[in-house]
């Protein structure tokens, strides 16, 4: 690889990158408190909110995935001065997510040289408006923090690669260690990347004859030392929990052997390997709509076949066009092939093909002579863009918490926000106020995001069945159980309440306490 | 103007000293940022000085990724076993086919209305009709006062769900003013007005809601609803009445 270029993007590229950060944040932050929590999400927030309230935060090797999504909004709690845990809602955990989602096209002019300039604008446009992109950027979920680090680790290579500095080299290592700290998969990017390394190396020497066998870098040992040093100091300080949870450290390797267990099929989340390819490339259930992001594969598989051809390139790195692609698709294989699937995890793999469509879509365009031609390709690919941003919109707002949305899976229905406002306004009739008892009895603890919803509420029992003694003022009771708590006319089964497709939820009040309720809330005019 | 990779890169480790720093100095902020936690509120003491007892509850246990389970025609069951037919005096027909029917939400054609009594009560698109959301009523007419001993209602039942504000009422007038008398109302929260039931929600199954209305005389009939846990409009397959004419 030759000496590093010193120009990264031109100011009317920047402009268009940014202007594209624009977009992605005008995409994504809108009705950020449209869909409910999520089971992972409350269960994201409510570690957080131990974490703030000074319960502190243990890794736990068998769930939940690592720290720095919970230091990370503690991070910005503080700078930010919120206000209680009580009164921090979706909208602000969610931001966390979208920031660092639209921080992936922030670091795109670092790899401008790499894909090219005007593939880097194309690579910021569809990064903005993917659906994938775009609604999981507004999950509190670790997916987008994984992806972000990952491509922070990656540009930050790259660039080391370029210059040879050391700041690139820490800073590599800071990303990969996050990356650490994020998610346990990021093992397969791990695995990934080296492998991509190689057989790109491998090309050039057995295989492109268009340009000179390139000769192995010279590795700098203590830049290299340097940057895994940043790692290991990450790895130190967030798993230790900042030196309280000493067992952190070893429970940081110990996650993988139940981790593999569910790769290997113990979970319930077991799906066939056409499983990400079928939600980005053609998703469509009754009455829903039609779903793809088939142009951005589309023109990723261009942009692949441009880096190994060497056609349309102009100014990105063959190379890198070339790694791009041997990683984004050994990534694809990797998840495809692990039975243990959730549709989130394809954000890894698919912001690798986004940035290869980049390429395509600029090198489509140069690759086209005649003038009327390339304009109308180019209207088209703009057509495209508008028509991805459009999906996004709708699995935003309309199908947000819609089966017939490709990237919805085990949602929490709307219907349970119902359930909510009931007990609010239960503990507001009674003279508990939130000191209200309210017991919890669902089927395997299925209670989740309940302990979310109802934080405010101070006397709540969560059990996973149903004890001898049941009763309370308010019971939330798992339908399968079969209840009847109000055979003995003490209690009135006020409804049922859906949590999840499938799953509902019985509410029992005490008598008492129903009439008081109804004779402070009359009925209101529809 | 162009960006060069030296100040970018100056900028970029800046931010990845000041991000350290930020790291290292965080789990000193919460003694220095949050606020004087205010006292708690003391419990109010009985008349012999006591006081409830304060236990802190422990938090829930945390769940992974629940399974995800797709909609469809799975409904949980009520009961193994099949419902058990409800006696009622011999020669009953089912008089809705011959009634007027007409509906809350004038959207609604006759065309679709007629699918309420047509015999067709299949779980399939086709076979449902939508009416708008809120508080909506179907209503029959029979043409002359008629002894009514039962109501089947089919709502969708095309996945698990569960109709709220369920109210099956009759009356001597269209209107609903004259002798009113309500044979069925699940709506315990009165969110329809029509005032408190004390029946239960059930979940939509094959079988329809069957409603034991005991012989009650009536010329009209009306249907309420209120949306179900799975849309707020209101969805209907089918309706029976079960009567003779009145004496």
């Amino acid at each position: 690889m030759g000496k590093s270029s010193r120009r990264l993007l031109p100011v009317s590229n920047l402009f268009l990158v940014l202007l594209a950060a624009a977009a992605a944040l005008a995409l994504r932050c809108p009705s950020l408190d449209r869909r409910p929590m999520h089971n992972d999400e409350a269960v994201n927030a409510i570690k957080f909110g131990q974490l703030w309230t000074g319960g502190g935060y243990k890794y736990d090797p068998n769930e939940h995935h690592g720290p720095s999504l919970y230091y990370a909004t503690l991070a910005v709690a503080r700078l930010t001065s919120a206000p209680d845990f009580e009164h921090v809602g979706e909208v602000k955990l969610r931001l966390i997510t979208v920031l660092f989602g639209v921080g992936l096209i922030v670091l795109l002019p670092l790899v401008a040289d790499g894909l090219g300039r005007r593939a880097a604008v194309w690579a910021a446009c569809l990064t903005a408006v993917s659906p994938a992109m775009v609604f999981y950027s507004q999950y509190y979920i670790h997916e987008m923090l994984l992806v972000f680090f990952t491509f922070l680790a990656l540009a930050a290579g790259w660039r080391y690669w370029k210059s040879r500095k050391l700041g690139w080299a820490l800073l590599a290592g800071a990303g990969v260690g996050l990356m650490d700290a994020t998610k346990e998969t990021f093992v397969l990017t791990l695995a990934a990347a080296p492998l991509a390394l190689a057989v790109n190396w491998g090309w050039d020497r057995w295989v492109d004859a268009s340009s000179p066998a390139p000769r192995l870098p010279r590795i700098n040992v203590k830049h290299i030392a340097a940057g895994l040093a940043v790692w290991f100091i990450l790895w130190l300080v967030l798993f230790s929990s900042f030196f309280s949870n000493w067992p952190g450290l070893l429970d940081s390797f110990r996650t993988y052997l139940p981790w593999l267990h569910r790769a290997e099929g113990a979970s319930p989340h077991n799906h066939p390997w056409g499983f990400y390819l079928h939600r980005l490339l053609f998703f469509h259930v009754a009455k829903g709509l039609v779903w793809s992001e088939g142009l951005i594969f589309a023109l990723a598989v261009i942009g692949a076949y441009a880096g190994f051809a060497r056609k349309g390139l102009a100014n990105a790195h063959a190379g890198f066009v070339r790694f791009l692609a041997l990683y984004s698709f050994a990534l694809a294989a990797a998840y495809s092939f692990i039975s243990y699937k959730t549709p989130w995890c394809i954000l890894s793999f698919w912001h690798g093909m986004i940035l290869l469509a980049g390429v395509g879509a600029a090198g489509l365009l140069r690759r086209i002579r005649r003038r009327l031609l390339r304009l109308t390709i180019a209207l088209l690919l703009l057509a495209g863009v508008a028509h991805l941003a459009w999906q996004a919109w709708q699995a935003s707002t309309t199908y947000a918490a819609d089966g017939r949305n490709p990237y919805v899976y085990a949602q929490t229905s709307p219907d349970l926000l119902r359930l909510v406002h009931q007990v609010e306004a239960l503990a507001q009739a009674s003279p508990q106020g939130r000191d209200l008892l309210v017991k919890v009895m669902t089927l395997e603890g299925d209670c989740w995001p309940l302990p979310w919803y109802l934080r405010n509420l101070q006397q709540i029992r969560w059990l996973d069945r149903l004890p001898a003694d049941p009763y309370a003022p308010v019971m939330i009771v798992s339908s399968q159980f079969h209840a009847a708590l109000d055979e003995k006319k003490t209690h009135v089964m006020v409804g049922y309440f859906q949590l999840r497709p499938q799953v509902f939820l019985e509410l029992y009040v005490d008598l008492g306490l129903w009439k008081d309720y109804l004779a402070k809330n009359p009925p209101k005019p529809d | 103007m162009k960006m060069t990779c030296n100040s970018l890169g100056r900028a970029l480790a800046l931010s990845f000293r000041l991000g350290l720093a930020l790291v290292a100095i965080t789990p000193l902020l919460p003694q220095c940022l949050r606020a004087a936690e205010t006292p708690k509120d003391k419990p109010a003491a009985s008349a012999d000085g006591m006081v409830p007892l304060d236990i802190k509850l422990p938090a829930p246990a945390f769940k992974g990724t629940p399974k995800d389970l797709q909609v469809g025609p799975n409904v949980e069951p009520v009961s193994d076993k099949p419902r058990a037919p409800m006696m009622v005096p011999p020669g009953l027909k089912n008089i809705a086919p011959r009634s007027k029917v007409t509906c809350s939400d004038k959207n609604v054609t006759a065309e679709n209305l007629a699918k309420l009594t047509d015999g067709d009560k299949e779980a399939s698109d086709q076979s449902i009709i939508f009416i708008h959301k809120g508080t909506q009523w179907v209503q029959m007419d029979f043409g002359s006062p008629q002894e009514i001993f039962a109501v089947v209602i089919w709502h969708a039942h095309n996945m698990a769900k569960v109709y709220h504000d369920v109210i099956v009422q009759v009356a001597d007038d269209a209107d609903f003013i004259d002798n009113v008398r309500t044979v069925f109302n699940n709506d315990s929260g009165n969110s329809s007005g029509l005032g408190v039931g004390t029946d239960r929600e059930y979940f939509e199954t094959y079988e329809g809601k069957l409603i034991n209305a005991k012989g009650v005389k009536a010329r009209y009939i009306r249907f309420y609803s209120k949306g179900s846990t799975e849309s707020a409009l209101n969805e209907y397959t089918e309706l029976e009445v079960w009567g003779r004419p009145a004496k």
